[in-house]
């Protein structure tokens, strides 16, 4: 466990001097992280303003609610690491991470929370920023917001065990970007990045509800934005823990077989 | 003519080989597919709740769907490339050799790589775009056709001026090998018609990032809604960074030939 | 008298890089200001190369060899000082210029990636405007002095080191140049590779009077190919002759080679013993005293081969660098 710590702590020096070096990259990643949502933010706006002020159960204003804590949301639950694995297989330089006697997603995690502890700040003041710009504010329950945390952290860990296994079909396929793609298309429409999924028509919404999208990223922004009952809210906390398990063992199973196949042909 | 014999080559050299792999052809096809099934889905979802966007009506809104692939397609086919590989030979010395060959070096790395797969976003946004023009059922008169037509000039000339700007910057910024995705994450925007967004944004997406020339322009050309300011001020801005770009490109060799080790 | 067809006088070129310091705090100081600092990787260099010359270009890393290439052939621009090649000032690029000369790098490919060398060729062959005729008969002579049959038709990544090296030499050769700067060709190359490009080196030199300026820092080029070697270190010359000359005047030992029956004996009184393997002793001898010390060891001891040898050129090399302190 110290062990783990200490690494935690190692990764998150290496991670912090190496964003100092691509700080360029970082920002033109996050300005297109800020962008995605704040177009669909304008977009909906508009429609609703041409509605008569709200669609379905969304005013204008509450649509600029869902999108800013939807920004900010997907910016804590984001990884990177589908692009990663299948770059360093290619690269051949997953050999070192295999060399280590620790479980390689230690290291990935730490990577992603170090990042985070940087960009996520300045996400905040991005995010009050726009509250402002667009006049709109939230204002939860005190039990929504005790709920918000583990929700978060859950939706957190569901997404990354989950992209973390895709991401390992790099050992079966050169064809990660078109695989990386389907799953971003439909994550887009299920998670409720597009549009809240309660605006989508039924059978979408079923989906959502079965799939891991909405438990990664939509639900702790509807916790958030109060519109869950209580009921649902920890009936939506135990679909993550089911996912979170789901993805464990996901996890396990996939990396033994990525590393049997990628043993076999040399690494 | 010399332009042409080295376009030949090039697309030679780039394509023939390519075309062997045909599956190639099946995975672009299918992401294509797929980024255009997931505009339509978009498009679908918001006009059930409304009849206009902005003052855009549907299929309007679906030739900017086609504009936005078609012009895609084109940068992705020839433009992004060439500055990508520009960039890297920046920074793995490979440039020397373009430098010690008797032809223009922007030349060159501008034509160098084609990745013929987009043409498959090329096709596809003509396609989108000739049924979106048909259910909208408009006579594209002539006027509107060679405005169309000279702002999808202007816009990929302004494109390309815009890529050869940054790609030069890695003369001096070395580590700014995905600087070229600062367009790509700006471009998404390009989905919507810019006039929709707030005042701000709109300027940055017409002055900074040129993402507005790209795909609204042409759109509102081929929708009737262009105004002559408009199509002069392309026109003018293409001319302009055309210049612009060549200037700063010799300025970032001379820069690159001075200090280079 | 014949013009050089390179000439280089007073040539220098001064980096301007700056300091960095490890540590947060240097680094967060260096957003601000940078400390710069001026460093000649040439400084001040003078020497002419004859139509059709052979020669090596010696120095460790670092001496400045790479940046005269690269001022040479036109990449780079000179601090101050005189550089033509073939009459052409080489940083203003003339077309006329690039089509008479070509560059080598050995750490560096210019054929593309993916594809198979074959239409690499045919890139140079638009670019350099070569004549089909003249393309078609220089491509079957590159073929043929190269061996490159098998190779041109795959892809370039599906090469080996050795092979892909000897396609880079094919397409930088295409157009014929008449000055070829080579920049370390044969480095990471196994031993046969090696001798088959210096003997392709020498054959082109031979059939088309091309002048060759050559970097390697393998000896077995140099004494293969170049009768003349420039030296260089830390951007100053030290040296411009002949190999011979160099080893004469920089050699103040021998080396003889024993072959005895076993590592027993202790030739320590006889000189320097650098090492045995076998029985095969290695001495080292001040060279005034080569000839008596062969004598006693010809008449002392039962040997069964003897070999006078000159110290290998890199310690001659070696020698040389030491003597010149930064």
């Amino acid at each position: 466990m110290k062990a783990l710590a200490e690494l935690y702590v190692q990764q998150f020096k290496t991670t912090l001097a190496s964003m100092f070096q691509y700080r360029a990259s970082l920002l033109i990643w996050m300005i297109g992280q800020v962008l995605e949502p704040l177009v669909y933010l304008i977009v909906w706006s508009i429609v609703s303003n041409n509605s008569g002020g709200s669609v379905g159960d969304y005013t204008t204003r509450e649509f600029a609610a869902y999108f800013i804590v939807m920004m900010v949301v997907n910016q804590v639950t984001y990884t990177w690491i589908m692009y990663e694995f299948e770059y360093r297989i290619r690269e051949g330089i997953l050999s070192f991470a295999l060399l280590k006697p620790i479980h390689p997603i230690h290291s990935d995690i730490a990577d992603n929370v170090s990042s985070k502890l940087i960009t996520l700040p300045i996400m905040i003041l991005i995010a009050a920023g726009l509250a402002v710009a667009f006049h709109t504010s939230v204002s939860p329950t005190p039990w929504a917001v005790a709920l918000f945390i583990p929700a978060l952290l859950l939706a957190f860990l569901v997404r990354f065990l989950l992209e973390w296994t895709l991401a390992q079909a790099a050992f079966w396929t050169t064809r990660v970007s078109a695989i990386n793609q389907t799953y971003f298309v439909v994550m887009l429409f299920l998670s409720g990045q597009f549009t809240p999924l309660t605006l989508l028509p039924h059978p979408i919404q079923v989906a959502a509800a079965i799939l891991p999208f909405r438990w990664m990223i939509g639900f702790p922004v509807e916790l958030l934005l109060g519109r869950l009952t209580l009921t649902e809210a920890l009936t939506g906390l135990a679909a993550q823990a089911v996912w979170l398990i789901i993805g464990f063992v996901l996890v396990r199973i996939v990396w033994r077989a990525g590393l049997r196949i990628y043993s076999a042909v040399g690494a | 003519m010399n332009f042409l014999r080295l376009f030949g080559v090039f697309f030679r050299v780039n394509v023939m080989g390519e075309l062997a792999y045909r599956v190639n052809f099946f995975w672009q096809l299918f992401q294509s597919i797929l980024s255009l099934g997931m505009s339509l889905a978009g498009i679908a979802v918001i006009f059930s709740y409304t009849d206009t966007l902005g003052g855009w009506r549907p299929d309007e809104v679906l030739v900017l769907v086609g504009v936005y692939l078609l012009v895609g397609g084109i940068i992705g086919l020839v433009i992004q490339p060439g500055m990508e590989r520009l960039i890297e030979s920046v920074r793995d010395g490979t440039l020397d050799f373009t430098l010690t060959k008797p032809e223009d070096t922007q030349l060159i790395v501008s034509i160098q790589r084609i990745e013929i797969w987009q043409f498959i976003d090329i096709v596809l946004g003509l396609a989108v775009l000739a049924t979106a023009l048909i259910r909208l059922g408009e006579n594209v008169g002539g006027w509107q056709a060679a405005a169309f037509v000279l702002m999808l000039l202007a816009g990929a000339v302004i494109i390309y001026s815009f890529f050869l700007i940054l790609a030069t910057l890695s003369f001096w910024f070395v580590r700014v090998e995905n600087i070229l995705a600062i367009f790509q994450s700006m471009y998404e925007a390009g989905r919507w018609p810019i006039s929709l967004y707030p005042g701000w944004l709109r300027y940055g997406l017409t002055f900074v990032i040129p993402v507005a020339f790209a795909t609204t322009v042409p759109a509102e050309a081929l929708t009737g809604r262009l105004n002559w300011g408009t199509l002069l001020g392309a026109a003018m801005l293409a001319v302009v960074l055309f210049t612009v770009s060549r200037a700063f490109w010799l300025v970032g060799l001379r820069h690159y030939s001075g200090t280079s080790a | 008298m014949t013009l050089p067809a390179v000439h280089i006088r007073d040539l220098r070129k001064t980096y301007v890089v700056s300091q960095q310091e490890a540590g947060a705090m240097a680094a967060l100081q260096g957003l601000l200001h940078r400390r710069k600092a001026e460093v000649p990787a040439v400084d001040g260099i003078s020497f002419d190369l004859a139509p059709g010359e052979i020669v090596g270009f010696l120095g460790p890393n670092g001496a400045g060899k790479t940046t005269t290439l690269k001022m040479l052939s036109g990449l780079l621009y000179p601090t101050a000082g005189e550089v033509t090649v073939l009459g052409y000032v080489p940083w203003k690029r003339a077309k006329s210029f690039l089509r008479q000369i070509t560059l080598v790098m050995g750490q560096r490919n210019q054929l593309v990636w993916d594809i198979p060398a074959l239409h690499s060729f045919d890139l140079n062959r638009v670019i350099y405007h070569i004549p089909a005729e003249d393309y078609r008969r220089m491509v079957g002579e590159l073929t043929e002095l190269l061996e490159l049959e098998p190779l041109l038709h795959k892809p370039v990544r599906n090469l080996s080191l050795g092979e892909r090296m000897k396609c880079e030499i094919a397409v930088a050769l295409l157009h014929r140049p008449s000055v070829v700067f080579l920049d370390e060709p044969t480095i990471g190359l196994d031993v046969t590779m090696q001798r088959r490009i210096r003997a392709f080196i020498a054959e082109y030199n031979r059939r088309f009077g091309a002048t060759v300026l050559l970097t390697s820092h393998y000896m077995a080029d140099v004494e293969a190919l170049c009768r003349r070697v420039v030296i260089i270190h830390h951007g100053r010359l030290l040296f411009d002759g002949d190999l011979s000359v160099l080893v004469q005047k920089f050699t103040s030992h021998k080396t003889i080679v024993v072959q005895l029956g076993d590592c027993q004996a202790d030739l320590r009184t006889y000189g320097e013993v650098v090492s045995c393997a076998d029985g095969r002793f290695t001495l080292r001898v001040p060279k005034a005293e080569t000839a008596h010390i062969t004598e006693r060891l010809l008449a002392d001891l039962p040997v069964i081969d003897l070999l006078v040898e000159d110290p290998p050129i890199e310690e001659v090399i070696e020698r040389v660098f030491a003597q010149e302190s930064p």
